[in-house]
């Protein structure tokens, strides 16, 4: 009879115990993907802010030009791009090298010529390095580097 | 006192000459070679603005577009050698005068690439300042007519490149950029 009440009292704090176990389990689980929910929305969010400025903005014109597939989809995103701008003669500089805090250029141009370029050659070989804004937070110039 | 006047004077304007040409001829490995490559991209981009303007596909406004984008990689008066596997002429037209034959051409479909694009001879610094050097490249063209016209050849093109330092004003400020502009292109070969 006690031998069966011991076997009994065993099994049951046996069950408490794993009970006990299983609760951590999910708690430690719910924790961790809480923390992973927060860490992707953390992302999403800088991800968001990145893209917004500016710099980014007309990034992703540039690529939209190279990368149409045809010359009115093309033309739609210069359309686009250009209303970021003071005027479709912007200047646009373009950096072939720099050593010693001297800047060598390439012919500059405009921002309505290069992107016209960039719908004809279908390749952007140049980051965006400086912008600079007027007032009104339109472009007024555009300094670009050769992507090594 | 006015020889040494004269003389010092003479001295000063050599100074001044000698610095603006040693501007251009100390120029690092490193920047020589982004000139390098600047130049080559200018090639490649002509060779881009061709095969647009050939290109029956290309709209007549789209193909004037080109051409004077085209036209404005070139020194004025430069000329385009243009040959045939059915004769052993060159022809050399003004670049205008070839973009327009060009664009003119009695093809239904006009393809044109070029390929294996580089430099000859190496851009070097000319008593002038000047950067001069040679670039080859050869030229695929395929023209082919609904009713069964047919033409196809390989040319090899030689195509004199010049790079000048130059100076240009932007919102008020001096900026000094490497200007790349092509010369003639001629033909040194052609096969079917």
């Amino acid at each position: 009879m006690e031998a069966k009440n011991a076997a009994e009292r065993a099994r049951i704090e046996q069950e408490a115990a794993d009970k006990q176990k299983r609760e951590q389990e999910e708690a430690r689980k719910k924790l961790e993907e809480e923390e992973r929910m927060r860490a992707d929305a953390d992302a999403e969010a800088k991800r968001k802010a990145t893209s917004s400025t500016p710099a980014a903005k007309l990034d992703q014109f540039f690529n939209a030009v190279a990368s149409s597939s045809n010359p009115t989809s093309a033309n739609s995103s210069i359309t686009e791009a250009l209303s970021l701008f003071q005027s479709a003669q912007t200047p646009v500089l373009i950096v072939i090298s720099e050593e010693g805090g001297m800047k060598d250029y390439d012919k500059p141009t405009t921002i309505q010529e290069y992107l016209n370029y960039l719908k004809d050659q279908k390749k952007n070989l140049n980051t965006i390095t400086d912008l600079k804004f007027d007032g009104a937070g339109k472009i007024t110039e555009v300094e670009l580097t050769r992507k090594k | 006192m006015f020889r040494s006047k004269y003389f010092l004077g003479l001295l000063f304007v050599g100074l001044v000459a000698t610095t603006l040409s040693a501007q251009t001829a100390d120029i690092s490995p490193q920047r020589k070679q982004a000139i390098d490559s600047l130049a080559l991209e200018k090639v490649r981009d002509l060779s881009k603005y061709i095969s647009i303007i050939g290109n029956k596909k290309t709209p007549y406004s789209e193909a004037t577009r080109v051409m004077d984008r085209a036209e404005e990689l070139f020194i004025p008066g430069s000329e385009m050698g243009v040959s045939s596997v059915t004769s052993k002429e060159v022809n050399y037209y003004k670049i205008r005068k070839y973009f327009e034959r060009l664009m003119a051409l009695n093809y239904d479909r006009v393809n044109i690439k070029w390929y294996d694009i580089h430099y000859i001879s190496d851009l070097e610094r000319q008593p002038d300042g000047r950067y001069v050097g040679v670039v080859t490249i050869y030229q695929r063209f395929e023209g082919e007519s609904d009713d069964g016209l047919k033409y196809k050849d390989t040319t090899k093109k030689d195509i004199t490149i010049y790079v000048e330092r130059k100076k240009t004003q932007i919102a008020g400020r001096t900026i000094e950029f490497w200007d790349v502009l092509l010369g003639d292109i001629r033909v040194t070969e052609t096969s079917a």
